[in-house]
C-alpha cells in the first residue's frame, strides 16, 4: 500500500507540469479516492469533522443502487425476458452502457473545464452521471446519450462556473436537452420496452389517454397499485420502482445528505393540488384529472425527482424557508402539468427545472425577510 | 435573571478534558507578552532585548493609544524581541528572574465603587489591565473615549474541553466583585453577566451585576451569542466584554497594589497525558507549564481551543486572553480510501458514519482536513450550528462579493470568527468560515 502511496505522491508532483497536465484534474480525483488527501489544518478549527464531498456524493449513489437494481431487472422483465436473474441481466446490460458513456463524455469534459479552472474534477459528477441514465428509457441511443451529456455539462453546469455555481440540475438539463430534440426517442409509447417493434404505454400515458375513469383505465393496462408500488410497469430506468427508491430515501435522510424539508413539501405540494385537481375535476368524463391524488406520487418520475433531483442541494433553495417553498411549488407544478397540458403526460422534470430557476429568487425573499426581521429588532 | 435555553449548536465529543486539580506551576523560567494576541495593534516599544524589567514594568505601548500600556507579568531580563514578516513584532520573550514588583496605589471595596469615571479609567489604564477589555463590533481592545452600552461577562464554558470558570478563578470571588465595581464606573449601562448551571453557584454572592443563565451545547458560551440574546446591537451601539477571570485579576490589581501576574491554565487535549488545572505566570512558555516530552511533528500544541485557539509550538507562549492549552495529534499521513470507511471511531456531525451509532463516545481526532475545498453546499446544517438570527451562509457570501450594506443588514456587527467556528468544522466542503468572516470584519472597520 505504501508502494502505491509513494507511486501516486510521485505521478502528482509530475503531472502538474509538462505536456500532460491536462490529465491531472483526471488524476487528483483518482489520487485523492484511493488515499484521502492528507491535508493538516493550518488554522483553527485545528480539527476537522470526517465528512467530506466523496463521502456526501459516495453516500447518493450508494442510495441509487436499489434503484439501479430493480430498474434493471424491471426493463428485461418488460422485454419478456423469464427468470430473475436473466431478466436482471438482460436489464443492466441496457443500461450499463448508458452509464459509461454518460461517465466518459462527462468527465471528458470535466477533465477540459478542470485543467482551465485549475481544480480537480469535483465529486458532483459522479451522481450526475448515474442520475441522468436511470431517468432515460432503456432504448436511448447511445450518441444521443452523448450529446445530452456535453450540454448538460457544459451549458447546464460548467458555464456557469462548474459545480456548486449552477443554476439547473445539470443530469435534468440535459435530459430535458433530449426531451424537446429528440423527443421522438424518449416519449410516446415505443420507447419504454428495450423489444424492438414493442409497444407499452406508462401508466401516466394511459391514465391522460383513458375516456372513462383514469383508475378503470391502469387497472385495464395491468397497473395495479402493487405494480405501480413494486415499479414492475413501462418508464424510464430507475422511475418505476417506488419501494426502491423510498430505500434510497431512506439512506439519503437518515445520513441526512438530502433535505426532508423539501422531500415533505413537495410531497404535500403535489398531493394537495392533486387532490384540489380531482375535486374540480368531478365533471371531467376522463383523463389525468379523474386521477386520485395518490396515484400521482406512485406514477411517472415523481418519486425518483423528489428524492434525487428535487434534493439537489446546488440547485434547490439554500434557506430552509425557502426549502419548503421551493418544494411546494415543484409539487404544485408537477401535478398541473400533469393535469392540464396535453402535450406530454410528465411534468417532474419540467416541474424540477421550474422549482430550480426560482430556487434563487425564493431566497432573495427570506433573505430579505430576515433583514426586515433584523432591522425591526429593538423597534 | 434571564434564562436562555439554546437548541443550536454542536459540542464535540473529544477525549482529554481536565481533571478537576489545580497544582503550582514546576517552573517559570520564561514568559512573553505577544501584540500578536491583540487584534491590529501596533506596539511602540519601551524596552529592549537585555533591559531588566520588575513585574508590572511598561514593556509597550499601543501605538495609536499609547495610552493604553501593557506591562510585564514577571521580573527578569528581556531575552529578545522577536519580529514577523515586514518586521511587525510578534511577542517580547523575558527570561525570569527572582521576583520584585512596581508598586501602585491600592484601595479597598468601598473606594473602588466610589470612584468617579475619569478615575476609574484611568486607574485600569495604568495598571495594564485596559487590554482585557474588549469591544464589538471588531473585537478590539475597548476604546476608552467612548462610553460603552453595556459590558458583558460570560462565564460559561461551553468551548471543547474548555477550563472551568470556577477553577479559574478559585478563592477570587472578592476579586472579581472589586473588578465589578471598577467596571461598574466605566458604563452607564448594565454590566450582564452569564452563568452556567455549573457556574452560577460560584457567583452566587456577585452585586452590582445583571446576571443571565445560558444553558445549551456550544457556541452558548460565545460572548458574541450572549449579546444576541440579552440585548442586540443595533447600528452604530458599542459595547465591551472581558472575561471573568480579568475581571477578577483587575480586582487583584487594585487590591494588592502590584500587577497581578500568576494565571490558571486547564491542560487539556489528548495528546497531554497528565491532564490538570496548572498556575503560573501569565504568559507562560507551553514547557513551563507541561511536563510531557513534546514533539511538534507529532502534535499540534494550541493555545486555546482546539476551535479557535492560535497554533503554537513547544517553544511557544500561551495568549493573553487564553487560558487553556489543546494538545491534540498531528496529521499523520493518507488513508486508502478514508472516504468509503466504516467510520466506527470517525469524529462527525453528520450522520453518515457509523460512530453516530455510539454518539456519547469521546474521540481523539487529528489535525487532517478530511477533504479538500469544494463548492459551497447548502445543506441546511450550517444554520443549525448559529443560535442567533443570522444566515451564515448568506452573510458568508455577502462578504465574498464584498457587498456591505448587504454584510450590514445580514449582521456582520454581530459576529465574530469565533462564532462561525463550528461551521467551518462540520463543513464538507471545508470552507473558513473564520477567515471570511474576519475578511468581511477588516473591510467594514476600513468602510467606517
Amino acid at each position: 500500500m505504501k508502494f502505491l502511496e509513494n507511486f501516486l505522491n510521485n505521478m502528482d508532483v509530475k503531472l502538474k507540469e509538462g505536456p500532460f497536465k491536462v490529465f491531472h484534474p483526471m488524476f487528483g480525483a483518482i489520487n485523492t479516492m484511493l488515499f484521502t488527501p492528507g491535508h493538516g489544518t493550518t488554522t483553527g478549527p485545528h480539527i476537522r469533522d470526517s465528512i467530506d464531498m466523496k463521502r456526501f456524493m459516495g453516500i447518493v449513489i450508494f442510495a441509487l443502487v436499489p434503484s439501479i437494481l430493480v430498474g434493471s431487472y424491471n426493463v428485461g422483465a418488460q422485454a419478456g425476458i423469464e427468470g430473475l436473474f436473466a431478466a436482471f441481466m438482460f436489464g443492466f446490460l441496457k443500461l450499463l452502457p448508458i452509464i459509461v458513456v454518460t461517465y466518459a463524455v462527462g468527465l471528458g469534459w470535466e477533465m477540459i473545464f478542470g485543467h482551465i479552472n485549475g481544480h480537480d474534477i469535483h465529486e458532483g459528477f459522479l451522481v450526475t452521471g448515474i442520475l441522468l441514465p436511470l431517468t432515460l428509457p432503456p432504448t436511448i441511443p447511445l450518441w444521443q446519450v452523448a450529446v445530452a451529456v456535453s450540454f448538460g455539462t457544459v451549458i447546464g453546469k460548467e458555464v456557469f462556473g462548474g459545480t456548486g455555481m449552477n443554476l439547473l440540475n445539470p443530469a435534468l438539463t440535459a435530459r430535458a436537452f433530449l426531451f424537446f430534440t429528440y423527443p421522438g426517442n424518449i416519449s410516446g409509447d415505443g420507447v419504454w420496452v428495450a423489444v424492438d417493434g414493442f409497444t407499452g404505454a406508462t401508466p401516466l400515458a394511459a391514465a391522460a389517454a383513458s375516456t372513462g375513469s383514469a383508475v378503470e383505465a391502469l387497472n385495464t393496462a395491468g397497473f395495479s397499485l402493487d405494480n405501480l408500488f413494486f415499479g414492475f410497469v413501462p418508464g424510464s430506468i430507475g422511475e418505476t420502482s417506488v419501494i426502491a427508491i423510498l430505500i434510497g430515501a431512506a439512506i439519503l435522510l437518515i445520513t441526512g445528505v438530502a433535505s426532508w424539508r423539501i422531500m415533505l413539501a413537495t410531497t404535500l405540494g403535489a398531493y394537495g393540488m392533486a387532490l384540489i385537481v380531482q375535486y374540480f375535476g368531478a365533471d371531467v368524463a376522463g383523463g389525468m384529472r379523474t386521477l386520485p391524488a395518490h396515484y400521482h406520487l406512485l406514477m411517472g418520475g415523481f418519486m425518483f425527482g423528489m428524492v434525487f433531483m428535487a434534493t439537489d442541494p446546488v440547485s434547490a433553495a439554500g434557506t430552509n424557508a425557502g426549502k419548503w417553498i421551493y418544494g411546494i411549488l415543484i409539487g404544485v407544478m408537477v401535478i398541473l402539468i400533469r393535469a392540464f397540458n396535453p402535450a406530454y403526460p410528465e411534468g417532474m422534470m419540467l416541474a424540477i427545472l421550474f422549482g430550480n430557476v426560482f430556487a434563487p429568487l425564493i431566497d432573495h425573499f427570506v433573505v430579505q425577510a430576515n433583514i426586515k426581521r433584523r432591522l425591526n429588532y429593538g423597534k | 435573571m434571564g434564562v436562555f435555553k439554546l437548541k443550536k449548536g454542536y459540542n464535540i465529543p473529544l477525549q482529554g478534558s481536565a481533571e478537576r486539580r489545580v497544582e503550582k506551576a514546576p517552573k517559570t523560567t520564561a514568559v512573553a507578552v505577544q501584540p500578536i494576541d491583540f487584534r491590529g495593534l501596533r506596539p511602540g516599544m519601551k524596552v529592549e532585548a537585555g533591559d531588566t524589567v520588575k513585574r508590572g514594568s511598561i514593556l509597550f505601548v499601543d501605538k495609536q493609544r499609547p495610552e493604553i500600556l501593557f506591562r510585564s507579568p514577571a521580573a527578569g531580563t528581556v531575552r529578545d524581541i522577536v519580529r514577523g514578516d515586514r518586521r511587525a513584532i510578534q511577542r517580547v520573550i523575558i527570561d525570569v528572574s527572582a521576583d520584585s514588583a512596581e508598586k501602585f496605589e491600592s484601595y479597598s471595596s468601598g473606594q473602588v465603587t466610589d470612584l468617579t469615571p475619569e478615575a476609574a479609567k484611568s486607574i485600569l489604564l495604568n495598571s495594564g489591565l485596559w487590554p482585557a477589555l474588549r469591544q464589538r463590533p471588531f473585537s478590539k481592545i475597548a476604546d476608552f473615549e467612548i462610553a460603552p452600552k453595556a459590558i458583558f461577562i460570560s462565564a460559561v464554558d461551553s468551548a471543547p474541553l474548555q477550563a472551568e470558570t470556577d477553577l479559574l478563578l478559585e478563592g477570587q470571588e472578592q476579586n472579581f466583585q472589586m473588578g465589578v465595581n471598577l467596571l461598574s464606573n466605566l458604563t452607564e449601562g448594565k454590566i450582564h453577566l452569564s452563568v452556567s448551571p455549573a457556574t452560577e453557584a460560584f457567583f452566587a454572592k456577585i452585586e452590582g451585576v445583571e446576571k443571565h443563565q445560558f444553558s445549551g451545547p456550544h457556541p452558548a458560551g460565545n460572548v458574541g451569542v450572549q449579546i444576541h440574546h440579552i440585548d442586540r446591537l443595533l447600528a452604530g451601539d458599542k459595547v465591551w466584554y472581558i472575561s471573568p477571570r480579568h475581571v477578577a485579576q483587575i480586582g487583584r490589581f487594585l487590591a494588592k497594589g502590584e500587577y497581578p501576574g500568576s494565571k490558571t491554565y486547564a491542560l487539556t487535549g489528548s495528546e497531554v497525558l497528565d491532564r490538570f488545572y496548572v498556575t503560573g505566570t501569565e504568559g507562560a512558555s507551553i514547557s513551563d507549564l507541561i511536563s510531557t516530552p513534546l514533539d511538534d511533528s507529532k502534535q499540534r500544541i494550541i493555545s486555546g481551543n482546539v476551535l479557535t485557539g492560535a497554533k503554537c509550538t513547544r517553544q511557544g507562549f500561551v495568549g493573553f486572553y487564553d487560558d487553556m492549552i489543546t494538545i491534540v495529534p498531528e496529521l499523520t499521513g493518507r488513508r486508502f480510501f478514508g472516504w468509503l470507511r466504516l467510520g466506527l471511531a470517525a469524529n462527525s456531525f453528520w450522520p453518515m458514519f457509523f460512530s453516530k451509532l455510539t454518539p456519547g463516545k469521546k474521540q481523539s481526532p487529528t489535525t487532517d482536513m478530511n477533504g479538500e475545498e469544494r463548492a459551497f453546499v447548502s445543506t441546511g446544517e450550517y444554520e443549525k450550528l448559529v443560535p442567533m438570527d443570522v444566515l451564515p451562509v448568506h452573510l458568508c457570501k455577502a462578504i465574498l462579493v464584498e457587498d456591505i450594506e448587504l454584510m450590514e443588514q445580514l449582521g456582520i456587527y454581530e459576529v465574530a470568527p469565533e462564532d462561525l467556528a463550528l461551521c467551518s468544522y462540520i463543513c464538507p466542503s471545508k470552507i473558513e468560515f473564520g477567515d471570511i468572516i474576519e475578511k468581511g470584519v477588516i473591510t467594514m472597520e476600513k468602510e467606517g
